[in-house]
């Protein structure tokens, strides 16, 4: 009886351990794969890695499909309305876009600083319906009810794909330095031969530039060589002159040291002419004493 | 006979107080440790003090060397990482909005990073209050990929995660990571493709190479960010939940089956 119990007990208590090992291990798994239903992935990898219309109009669907499934299943993710958002202003649906970013910043009240900015740079005429639609969400404890009734209400804008010309994809595509940020709106014909125009005007004064500005350094590095030769040639001349002057120097030095060497020469010759005179005189004197004394005796 | 009974009730008596005895001890130990909170931990205790909730990821910040374009190779290499880079930056939104912040999705934070005239490293040293004041955004990730080391089955990168306060400017977190993958190899030892990798590149149309980098950043991402403390969507931060922060440097292998096995720095090395 005992053993019995013992042994429910022991099954029991397995029985509990493995559900709790289950239960982690399922737990690690998921949180490993932690696929982030917001966003379609691949849509978004693509569209970064080569930004196109094409991608941008694939994105735009995702985003749609994406953004309708989650308020269906009513698994809503921050930042998904503002990605739809964000999306259609890049295609040039602006009132979709603005109607899309007020709707996370009402669904995600923490979110309006963003989508403030997001719409200046964007959609820069429809910041006031912001303000408008901040001056709604004031009342916060309506909140909750508002956000329902939003998201019932937007429904439909989910199911509606953005529609596009495909010769406007071609031209952009051709057209577009594939750059997300500056993305041009859909555009009608003038205004796509205005910029077109302006985009060859801008080339061409640029390309002017760069020709100016390399003429301009050719000219400069000439003038630069020229103006070194000269000075060059400036410097050798009047090294010349200061070694001839220098020549001229030594050689005046020389003869003046010549005279007054042959100066001191005569005067050391007078002295001894002085000097010989002098002793002859003397010897003159004694012989005249000599004589004088010989005839004395 | 009485004598036998008063001896064995004796022994039950003392069989019976130590049994009350044990209980006793028993729930004194279980008060004490249901009591003990644990105590706050050096990386994350900021982050429940200042319970952000709207968090920025800025731009990647890839400092990882590419080749001089020669071949196709080259092209093919620099390619894969740049597209790993690109996965790194959209995965790591992932965990953090799992754990209930509101980030801003990819389009809206290149938007965000196009009005920004400040550079990457000025965001990271300098006063970011004006993110806050203007945008409403609490914290900022900044993710930096300083390296990719590939030898013939172990892929290898290395990682800095910072997440800054806009409110303090203080850093609520501070990782550097240097995550390894090793593939199983067959008898000539070449790597062996996962059958997850084969159908990451299925699914997203590249490459083998390509489908690994990626799914090693992104596993990557998974480790490091899903830990942290729950957002104000999630959970609120008066029911905190007491998580073992991650050390500042770690060493980490990523496994076949997704798992994750921490390595000592000598076995990293």
């Amino acid at each position: 009886m005992k053993k019995n119990s013992l042994h429910k007990t022991k099954s029991l208590l397995s029985l509990c351990a493995s559900i709790v090992f289950i239960f982690h291990f399922s737990f690690f798994i998921f949180s490993c794969s932690g696929e982030y239903i917001g966003v379609p992935r691949v849509e978004v990898l693509s569209y970064q890695t080569a930004p196109t219309y094409g991608g941008l109009h694939s994105l735009a669907t995702a985003y749609g499909q994406a953004l309708n499934d989650a308020v269906k299943a009513d698994t809503l993710h921050p930042g998904m309305y503002a990605e739809y958002g964000v999306t259609l202003a890049l295609m040039g649906h602006k009132g979709p876009a603005c109607r899309m970013l007020n709707a996370e910043m009402k669904a995600f009240p923490e979110s309006r600083g963003i989508v403030t900015r997001i719409k200046q740079r964007l959609m820069p005429d429809m910041v006031a319906d912001t303000l408008a639609a901040l001056r709604d969400t004031a009342n916060l404890a309506q909140l909750a009810e508002w956000a329902y009734d939003s998201l019932t209400a937007l429904k439909p804008f989910a199911d509606v794909p953005p529609v596009i010309d495909s010769s406007d994809a071609e031209w952009i595509a051709q057209q577009t330095p594939v750059d997300s940020i500056n993305y041009p709106v859909r555009l009608t014909a003038t205004q796509k031969r205005e910029i077109l125009e302006q985009q060859q005007a801008q080339e061409a004064l640029r390309q002017q530039a760069i020709a100016d500005s390399i003429a301009a350094a050719k000219q400069a590095a000439i003038d630069a060589r020229e103006q070194a030769k000269k000075d060059k040639e400036k410097a050798r001349e009047e090294a010349k002159k200061e070694k001839e002057r220098a020549r001229e120097q030594a050689k005046k030095e020389q003869e003046r040291q010549k005279k007054e060497q042959a100066a001191q020469r005569e005067e050391a010759r007078k002295q001894q002419a002085a000097q010989r005179e002098e002793e002859r005189k003397r010897r003159e004197a004694e012989r005249e004493a000599a004589r004088q004394n010989k005839t004395k005796n | 006979m009485k004598f036998i009974a008063h001896k064995n009730n004796k022994r039950i008596w003392r069989i019976m107080m130590c049994v009350l005895i044990f209980n006793f001890q028993f729930s004194i130990f279980n008060l004490l440790t249901s009591c003990k909170t644990e105590s706050r931990l050096g990386q994350y205790s900021s982050i429940y003090k200042e319970c952000p909730s709207v968090i920025y990821v800025a731009p990647l910040n890839d400092l990882s060397m590419r080749r001089a374009v020669r071949t196709t190779e080259d092209s093919l290499y620099n390619a894969s990482l740049n597209i790993a880079a690109k996965q790194l930056f959209l995965t790591a939104s992932d965990p953090l909005v799992h754990n209930g912040y509101y980030l801003p999705g990819p389009l809206a934070s290149a938007q965000l990073a196009a009005t920004e005239q400040r550079t990457g490293k000025q965001l990271r040293n300098n006063d970011i209050s004006d993110l806050k004041n203007d945008l409403g955004i609490d914290a900022v990730l900044f993710i930096t990929l300083h390296s990719w080391k590939q030898t013939s089955n172990t892929w290898t990168v290395e990682v800095e995660y910072v997440l800054r306060s806009a409110v303090s400017g203080n850093e609520l977190l501070h990782v550097s990571v240097n995550a390894m993958k090793m593939l199983s190899t067959d008898f000539k030892g070449n790597p062996l493709p996962l059958p997850e990798d084969k159908a990451f590149a299925e699914r997203y149309g590249c490459d083998l190479e390509t489908a690994q980098r990626c799914r090693l950043v992104e596993t990557l991402n998974q480790y490091v960010l899903r830990d942290l403390p729950s957002g104000n969507r999630a959970r609120q931060h008066t029911t905190e939940r007491y998580i073992p922060s991650h050390p500042e440097f770690f060493n980490l292998r990523i496994l076949n089956d997704g798992s994750v096995q921490m390595l000592k720095t000598e076995l990293y090395e």
